[in-house]
Formats: C-alpha cells, sequence, structure tokens
C-alpha cells in the first residue's frame, strides 16, 4: 500500500532533519505542544489510525475500482481491435430519413453476411440530419425522402443525391369506430385542417367528400414531425401542389413554420408519429408506409386521397406504381425530381424517390469502393431492390431507367 | 537555519537546486496556470456562442425576445439579402414562445419544490433519529443522481399515461374555475407534466442544503425556543427556518439555475411546441434547452447558416440566464458568508 | 409556579391550536418526504423491473443491430467516454482544486472559484453544441471519442474542483507548516502532505463526475454520434455508441425488441450510478468519521 502513512514515509524527499528522527514534530513522538498551532499536534493519536485505515480501505478500493476500469477498457478494446480484421474493414453511418430507416435496417444485416468487411452503421434522425451531417461529411449515407435544394447544392457542388427506391407516404387518422373505412380527403381538406380553417371532424368539406359516414363533432388534432424531415417535405409539397393558398403561405420544406393550430402536437420521427396518433383519438397525421404494419397492427385509419384527375386512391403497390410510371421520365440526370401530385387516374399522389446523399469525393478509395459496391447491390432487383425486402416495407422498386441513371451517379463515386 | 539546512541538504547528497523565487516553473505558477483551464473553458464558450450568434444577433434583433414565430423560410427558396444579411426568404426568427416555456416550466418546478424541499428538510433534520437521518437523506439525493434522461424514460412510459388519462381530465372536472387549469386536459404531455418532472430532479439541491443548515445552527438558538416552551416544530418554523432564509433563498436559486438547463427529460415529457404559448397548465410547451436539441439538425439545412446562428443565439441567451441566476446565488451565499463572518 | 399553572388552565383553547400545529407540521412535512421518497420508488420500480424484465445474456455479449441485438457496443462506448473525459477533467481540475485551497491570496483564486462554480450552471446542451460547432465540425474530428471526452471533461471540470479543493482545505495546517518548516517544496508539500490525506475526498470528486457523466445525453449526442459496432481506437472520425443514445432514441421505436434494449440500458444507467453515489457516500462518512472523532 504505496500511502501509509509512516514515520520513515514522511522522512523521503525532505532529506534527513539535522535533529534526527525523534523531534520531527508531530510524527510518532510524545506530543510537542506548539502554541501557534493547535490544532493537529495533540491530538495526533487519534488522527493517524483512522487515517490510515480511511486511506488504506479508500485507496484499496480505488485501485480495486481503477483495475476493475482499466480491465474492461482493455478488453473492450481487445474486442474492437480483434473485430478489427485487416486493413479491408470499412465503418459507414448511415443517418437520416426514418422512413427508409427500417429498409436499411433489413439491409444491412443481409448486406453485411455477404461482404464481412463492410460495418454499416444505421440511425433513424430524421432526413434534415440525413442531409446536414452528410454535407459535412461526419455521416457517408446520408438517407433522405427529400432531395437538396438548389442553394445547397450551390454551395456543396460535390453532393449526389441518388434514389435507391420509392415509397410513399400515407395520410393517417384516429377516429374511434371509423377506422376500418377509408375516410375521403383532399389536399385542400387537409391543408385546411393544418391551417387551423377547418377545425371538427364533421366540418361540411370533409363531409361533402364523405357522404353517408357519420362524423363525430369533435376538434381534430393535426400532427406533425418537430424534425427535419423528409416526410415533412413530401406532404407540405402535395398541400403545396394541390392547394394554392398553402403553396402562398407556408410552402413547402423538410422544416416548415407550421401554423398555430388549437391543439396541434409534434413528433419525433415517423414512429413518433404513430404513438402520437395512437394516444390521441380525432387527431390526424402523415406516416411514411414503412410503418403501415404499425398503424395496421394498432387499428389505425388509412385515408383515400384527391389525386390530380380527381379520383380517391389508396396507397398501395399499384397506384403508386401507376404514378411512377408517368413521373419516372421526367427524371433528370442528377436525380432531383419530386413525384408528388402525378396526374393520371390511378395515380397516388405522395410518392417520392428514397435517396441516399452522398459525396463525390470520399476520403479513401477503399471507401468509395465499399460504398459503390453498397449502392449497386441496393438497386439491383436481386439484391436490395427484391421483393421480399420492398415488400416488407411497402415500397416500390426503382423502375430500370432510373435504375441506369442511379447506376451512372454511383460510378461518380471516388 | 538556512545554513544549517543548506548543510543538512548537502550532506544528504540531495542536488543543490535554485532557490524556489529564481525558478521560472514553480509548482505555484504551474498550478495557477493549469487551473486556469477551468475558469478558461467558460470563457471561451461564452466568447465563441458570442461571436458565433452575432450576424444573427444583428439579424434578429430585440424582435428575437418579444415574437412569437420560429420560421426557417422557404427552405427551397433562393436566398435573399435582408438588412444586410443572407437569409431565406420569409426567414423570421423569434422565441418568446421558448421563454415562456421555460420561466414557466420553471416557475411551476419552484413552487412546488420550495414547500416539498422545505418540510422534507424539517424533517430530515428534526423529525428523524440522527442514526436513520443520513440513509434517509441519502434515499431523497438520490432523486439528484438519477441521469434527466432516465427521467425522461420514466416520465415518457408511465407518467404521461397515468397524468393524461387519470389525473388530467379529473383535475379539469373539479378544479377547472381556476384561472388556467380549465380546458382541454390535453394528452399528458405539457407544462405541468414537465414542471413536475423538474420539481422531482430540483428538490434534493434544497433538501440538502436546507438540511445540513438547519442542523448545523447553534444549539443556543434551540435552546432558547424549548426555555420559551416552543414545541420542536414551533422552533423549527419560528427560529430556525427564519435564521436559514438566506441559505433557503440561495439554494432555491441554485435549484432554478438547475431547472432552466434541463434538456432531455423535458424533451421527452413536453410536447414540443412551436410557435404559440401555453393557453393552460397542460398545453405543450418547448423549453430553450430542448429546442436546440429538437431543431439543431433542421437549422444546419439551412445553406445561409442563419437558422444555425439563431439557435447558437438561443443558445447564448440561455447561457446568459443561467449564468445570471447562478452569480445571484453565489453572491448571496458569499454575502451570507460574510454577514455570519461578521456577527460571529 | 402557581402563575404558571394558572396560565396553562386558563389557555386550553391556545394549547389545542398549537398542539393541532404542531400535528399539520409535521404531518404535511412527512407528506413531502413520502412524496419524495415515493417518486423515487416508483422510477426505481419501473426501471428495474422493466429493466431486469428485458436483461439477456445476448445484451452483454452482442452490438446492437438496428433496433435489435445487444448493448455490448454500448457499454463499452460509455466506459471509454467517461474514462476520457476523467483524464481530461482530472489534471486541470486537481490543479485547480490545490491552488485554490493553497494559494488563496490575490484576485487569481477567487476568481477561479467563481467561474468555476458558474461553469456548473451552464447547460450540458450549450456545451454539447459549442463542441459540435468547434470539434466535430470546425477541427473536423467528425463524432469521435475526442469531441465526447472534451464535452464531458468540461462538464466534469467544476466537480473535481470544488471537491478537491475541500478535501484538501480539510487537510490540518499543522502538517503542512511541518512539512515547510523543514523546507519541502511546494510540490513536495503537495506530493507527501496533503495530497495523500485528502484522496479520499478527491475520489468522491472523481466518483461524483463520474456518475455525472455516465448519465449524460444531449452533449453526446452531438459530439459521439452513435455506432453499431465496439470501439476501434480511433480517437477521431470515428463515432462511438453509449448507452444513454439507447434509452433516448430506442424507446420511441414502435419495436419491441428496441423496446428492451431501452430499458436494459436504464436499468444499467441507473444501476451504475447509485452503486457510484453509495460508494462515495460511503467514502465521504468513513471520511468525515475520523474528522468527528478529532473534534
Amino acid at each position: 500500500m504505496p500511502f501509509t502513512f509512516s514515520p520513515r514515509s514522511a522522512e523521503t524527499g525532505m532529506g534527513r532533519s539535522p535533529h534526527g528522527p525523534q523531534s520531527l514534530p508531530g510524527i510518532d513522538t510524545k506530543p510537542v505542544s506548539l502554541p501557534d498551532s493547535p490544532s493537529g499536534l495533540q491530538r495526533k493519536e487519534t488522527i493517524l489510525p483512522p487515517l490510515r485505515k480511511t486511506v488504506s480501505v479508500l485507496t484499496r478500493r480505488s485501485i480495486v475500482m481503477g483495475g476493475l476500469f482499466a480491465l474492461t477498457l482493455a478488453a473492450g478494446a481487445m474486442t474492437g481491435t480483434r473485430t478489427l480484421q485487416a486493413a479491408g474493414t470499412v465503418n459507414i453511418l448511415e443517418t437520416g430519413s426514418s422512413l427508409l430507416y427500417p429498409l436499411f435496417n433489413l439491409w444491412v444485416p443481409a448486406y453485411t453476411k455477404i461482404n464481412p468487411g463492410t460495418r454499416i452503421t444505421t440511425q433513424s434522425t430524421g432526413s434534415g440530419t440525413g442531409i446536414a451531417q452528410a454535407v459535412e461529411g461526419i455521416a457517408q449515407i446520408g438517407a433522405s425522402d427529400a432531395y437538396m435544394s438548389d442553394a445547397l447544392m450551390k454551395m456543396h457542388q460535390g453532393m449526389l443525391n441518388i434514389p435507391l427506391a420509392i415509397s410513399v407516404q400515407m395520410v393517417n387518422y384516429n377516429l374511434p369506430g371509423l377506422n376500418q373505412r377509408h375516410l375521403k380527403l383532399s389536399g385542400p381538406v387537409v391543408a385546411g385542417i393544418y391551417q387551423g380553417r377547418i377545425t371538427k371532424w364533421n366540418d361540411p368539406a370533409i363531409s361533402a367528400l364523405n357522404p353517408g359516414v357519420a362524423l363525430p363533432a369533435r376538434s381534430i388534432i393535426p400532427l406533425h414531425r418537430t424534425d427535419g424531415s423528409g416526410d415533412t417535405f413530401i406532404f407540405t409539397q402535395y398541400l403545396s401542389f394541390s392547394t394554392p393558398a398553402w403553396a402562398n403561405s407556408v410552402s413547402y420544406g423538410t422544416t416548415v413554420s407550421w401554423p398555430a393550430v388549437s391543439g396541434g402536437l409534434g413528433a419525433v420521427g415517423n414512429p413518433g408519429m404513430v404513438t402520437a396518433l395512437k394516444d390521441n383519438p380525432y387527431a390526424i397525421a402523415y406516416i411514411g408506409t414503412s410503418y403501415q404494419n404499425a398503424i395496421e397492427k394498432d387499428g389505425l385509419g388509412i385515408a383515400m386521397l384527391k389525386n390530380r384527375d380527381g379520383h380517391f386512391v389508396l396507397p398501395d403497390a399499384r397506384t403508386a406504381a401507376a404514378a411512377a410510371a408517368i413521373m419516372v421520365p421526367k427524371t433528370p440526370k442528377d436525380q432531383r425530381v419530386s413525384l408528388i401530385f402525378a396526374p393520371g387516374a390511378e395515380s397516388y399522389p405522395i410518392i417520392n424517390y428514397e435517396y441516399v446523399m452522398v459525396n463525390r469525393k470520399q476520403p479513401s478509395a477503399g471507401m468509395a469502393a465499399a460504398l459503390r459496391k453498397f449502392f449497386n447491390w441496393a438497386i439491383r432487383a436481386d439484391g436490395g431492390n427484391a421483393p421480399h425486402f420492398m415488400n416488407e416495407v411497402h415500397f416500390v422498386p426503382l423502375p430500370a431507367p432510373v435504375v441506369k441513371l442511379s447506376a451512372a451517379q454511383i460510378a461518380e463515386i471516388q | 537555519m538556512t545554513a544549517s539546512l543548506r548543510a543538512a541538504t548537502a550532506e544528504s547528497g540531495a542536488r543543490p537546486r535554485p532557490r524556489r523565487q529564481n525558478r521560472v516553473f514553480t509548482f505555484r505558477r504551474l498550478t495557477a496556470l493549469l487551473a486556469g483551464v477551468v475558469p478558461g473553458s467558460l470563457i471561451v464558450i461564452v466568447v465563441f456562442l458570442a461571436i458565433y450568434a452575432w450576424p444573427a444577433v444583428r439579424f434578429n434583433g430585440l424582435g428575437f425576445l418579444a415574437d412569437n414565430s420560429w420560421n426557417l423560410g422557404s427552405l427551397y427558396g433562393n436566398p435573399i439579402t435582408v438588412r444586410g444579411q443572407q437569409i431565406l426568404p420569409g426567414a423570421h426568427y423569434g422565441i418568446l414562445f421558448l421563454i415562456a416555456g421555460t420561466l414557466l416550466s420553471t416557475a411551476i418546478a419552484l413552487c412546488l419544490a420550495v414547500p416539498i424541499g422545505v418540510g422534507a428538510a424539517m424533517l430530515l433534520a428534526e423529525g428523524v433519529p440522527p442514526v436513520l437521518r443520513s440513509w434517509f437523506s441519502f434515499f431523497v439525493e438520490l432523486l439528484a443522481a438519477i441521469p434527466s434522461v432516465v427521467y425522461g424514460l420514466w416520465g415518457y412510459v408511465v407518467v404521461i399515461p397515468f397524468l393524461g388519462h387519470h389525473v388530467y381530465p379529473f383535475m379539469v372536472r373539479w378544479l377547472g374555475f381556476i384561472p388556467f387549469f380549465g380546458g382541454p386536459a390535453g394528452s399528458g404531455y405539457g407544462l405541468l407534466t414537465a414542471g413536475l418532472v423538474l420539481t422531482l430532479m430540483i428538490v434534493p439541491l434544497i433538501t440538502a442544503t436546507l438540511r445540513d443548515a438547519l442542523v448545523t445552527q447553534p444549539a443556543t438558538l434551540r435552546e432558547a425556543a424549548v426555555a420559551l416552551g416552543a414545541t420542536r416544530f414551533e422552533t423549527l418554523w419560528t427560529v430556525l427556518l427564519p435564521a436559514v432564509r438566506r441559505v433557503l433563498i440561495g439554494s432555491s436559486i441554485l435549484a432554478t439555475g438547475r431547472a432552466l438547463g434541463e434538456t432531455m427529460a423535458v424533451l421527452m415529457v413536453s410536447g414540443n411546441a412551436l410557435n404559440y404559448l401555453p393557453g393552460n397548465i397542460y398545453t405543450p410547451i418547448s423549453t430553450m434547452a430542448s429546442f436546440i436539441v429538437s431543431q439543431l439538425d433542421s437549422a444546419l439545412q439551412d445553406p445561409t447558416g442563419m437558422a444555425v446562428r439563431s439557435l447558437a443565439e438561443v443558445a447564448l441567451v440561455l447561457c446568459l440566464i443561467s449564468i445570471v441566476v447562478n452569480s445571484l446565488a453565489r453572491f448571496l451565499i458569499y454575502y451570507e458568508g460574510r454577514q455570519s463572518g461578521r456577527a460571529a | 409556579m402557581d402563575a404558571t399553572a394558572v396560565d396553562l388552565r386558563g389557555a386550553g383553547g391556545l394549547l389545542l391550536r398549537r398542539r393541532l400545529f404542531d400535528y399539520l407540521g409535521w404531518g404535511l412535512s412527512a407528506l413531502a418526504f413520502l412524496l419524495l421518497g415515493g417518486a423515487m420508488l416508483w422510477i426505481l420500480l419501473v426501471v428495474f423491473r422493466r429493466g431486469v424484465g428485458a436483461l439477456t445474456p445476448t445484451l452483454i455479449t452482442q452490438v446492437t443491430q438496428g433496433t435489435g441485438g445487444g448493448l455490448l457496443n454500448a457499454i463499452q462506448g460509455t466506459l471509454v467516454l467517461a474514462t476520457g473525459g476523467l483524464l481530461l477533467a482530472v489534471p486541470p481540475g486537481l490543479a485547480a482544486g490545490i491552488y485554490l485551497a493553497e494559494f488563496d491570496h490575490g484576485p487569481w483564486a477567487p476568481t477561479i472559484r467563481f467561474l468555476s462554480d458558474v461553469l456548473v450552471g451552464v447547460p450540458s446542451i450549450v456545451i454539447g453544441y459549442f463542441s459540435y460547432v468547434t470539434m466535430v465540425v470546425g477541427l473536423g474530428w467528425k463524432f469521435s471519442v475526442a469531441a465526447g471526452s472534451v464535452a464531458l471533461a468540461i462538464i466534469s471540470l467544476p466537480y473535481i474542483c470544488r471537491t478537491s479543493e475541500m478535501a484538501i482545505r480539510q487537510v490540518p495546517r499543522a502538517m503542512r507548516e511541518a512539512a515547510y518548516a523543514l523546507g519541502a517544496s511546494d510540490g513536495t508539500v503537495a506530493r507527501t502532505v496533503y495530497l495523500p490525506m485528502a484522496l479520499p475526498g478527491i475520489l468522491t470528486g472523481v466518483l461524483l463526475a463520474l456518475a455525472i457523466s455516465v448519465g449524460e445525453t444531449a452533449p453526446l449526442l452531438y459530439t459521439a454520434g452513435w455506432s453499431n459496432y465496439l470501439w476501434t481506437g480511433h480517437l477521431t472520425n470515428e463515432p462511438i455508441g453509449y448507452l444513454t443514445y439507447a434509452i433516448w432514441a430506442f424507446i420511441t421505436e414502435p419495436f419491441a425488441s428496441a423496446h428492451a434494449l431501452a430499458y436494459a440500458a436504464a436499468f444499467l444507467v441507473t444501476l451504475f450510478v447509485l452503486v457510484l453515489s453509495i460508494l462515495s457516500r460511503l467514502a465521504l462518512d468513513q471520511n468525515a468519521g475520523w474528522r468527528r472523532r478529532r473534534s
């Protein structure tokens, strides 16, 4: 025990006193009364034994704790370095869209099984975060339901927006007793709800769309996303394209200034929207289709939306594919395009590309190669776009021309 | 003495070292330098925030504290120049609802924490046998040790359903006549829930300091009261508590400081309001600290950077408020120390 | 004596009122204490019951896979970040404590003390935001152990400073005077006289800082990021996991496996903090014991 307080150790470092050890004040001799320091000296007998015990006990404890610490740390570091195989191991951080998150969680185990040298960490933080961190290089893959704005592209010219799948967004509601029937809603009506112009479920505007349905005279609780969200982007685009009043006041974006509606609630992430919708009867929300299983399990309602041609359609594979077929040919080379409010009798109005934001220039050739390999696997119909992945999250696989465009962008990652 | 000391060191073979005053790197100076990291980090943080937020301060002006609109503008529009700063069209930053949310939740927490804290401190100081005192107090102090995010988890999972489904409707029905206690009972996320969770987190601060202060009051005060016929509780209430009044104020202010800066627990139970003031105590709110966490990534989307700098301005305002509150508490405690020192 | 007896008998009503006030007062105080104790027990009950229910062997042997799997990476990450934070915080904090206790002449010491006390009150999210802008983005460290450790260190500094100052002040002056009288230099006095004697108090401060570091979330969200894998030893450019992230992120996911991770992480964090608090309390009691005996 290195800190035992003994007379010998008191002498070290100080040189031997000329008066001999017996007269070292305060240590192990008869009490010496010094008039100006009454505090410690007379009571040295009471100080030393408990102090020695305290110091030794606590030092022992501290050594044990420190040892445990060092041991855990060493164990952790060793397991860490043991899993770090040869120089081929690549660490990729994917962050962003909560809509794409369930799909990524299906992809990663399947992909890493055939490519053990690539380690991908997934996070569900919202498309805004995905874009922001990909742009800074903090995350290698930024997942987003929204493409980057012109201003952002101008500022960060090396960014690629690469679609990996086509996803769909639902408008959901929680009306006790009516959740099994699919209520019909339109863009202007939903915009009116979120702007506070339509406050009750039995408002004439909603009744007009749903003749014969007994709507309750209750206040509507509009739910919106508080984080930077691609779902907000596509939802507000739908409202903007269908309702001029919305386009001129609120417009669209991953974050918008939501009109203050009494009773309106904010939620974080798609899961937060699902939970908030479940906990609040008479609420309405916009949720990505990868959470359709959760919605159906909780017995919540899915609305039929009025598309550009005036027909009411449900969000499913057929209507989404119909919309995609019409909008996809308009995709430019950089693939930044909106698929919202597609014309066509069967088109579902809210579909979008699921993008990953990647920097064209990667810090190392190994990282670039790993990213290219992963993305190329993801867009292939026998890889990430395989039916068993797509059906699980209710997405639509990329049509062939888009696959070609995506492949061309992926090849630019160096 | 010095001569014999020098002789002694020479005799023991120690290397003669220059006199302490002649060395540059004395222990005293080295410690002073290393100790400077502590105040230095505070100064660096405040100065950095001030410099980083300066463009936003210039752009937002005083309306920042008075307006109720946090609007990043049209994120997909092209930047324009307003008042000499580049911003997105329609961008306007006003955080009145944040200030209201922060102050109101802290006020509720304080109103609940002071009586509970004083009551618990009185019980621990006088009502509990000394043998049990240390462990009972420890039990209460554990409330302060539990991490904020665990409070948030507990609040999110059990408290909010309980309050939202059982307590709040009951309160609206029976206490609805009191202003702000009526109106829609909400879903459980809101001002009162945040205030209750904050109360639990700050009560131990008040209880612990107050209990220590009560226990160390001189016995003569107690003896005088008892000699006049006071019961134990009367002694506490009429003699001891007034004696520790300044400690109570000081610790309450410290507790306020802690409540102002709480992030995770409030984030998970407050409902994340945006751009509106609460109409009653069950309405969702946002506090400055929770707002920074929830909005940082959205703000990073703004290519002009004004949103991030406005968030930095929020952080600066929060930092300044907590510095003022803490300084006030320290000054009060220091002043109290000086007073009792002079009186002694 | 007779006068007093007459007074008491005549003042029956007053006596009753005082007695009622007494009962009311103690009753309310007991109620306050029971409220606190009840809330504490409720929290512990919820965390422990759901956490123990979610504890499985895979939890401590596997890493997180999406929203399921285990918490090994988070446990390791918490330990790494806490250790890093302490390594960075203890030297300046201890130096500040020594300076404040020993060299408290002149204006520098009160300045340090005041600013250190103010630093305690700065919200941790402000420190996290500052670290994000300066280190993660500004210095280009990205999400990293370095950025996370620095943020934790800034948060822990004032606690270590304050507790070590108090511990060193407890050491009787006579010891130092004796050492100085023998010609010891400041450094030697520190090394051989008061630092060993103040060690229990200093350790209490370190344990306190450790408990705070383990429980922090907001600053780490923006400095350490998150990783599904074990740490590979890089100090920069590599995010790392930590237990509090699992609590915050997974409780909102609608999957039962995610909830299990969140409860288990909450259980581990709370258990760790409780054990640390009990340990430091025991150290403080023992330390106080010998001082009580001498007075």
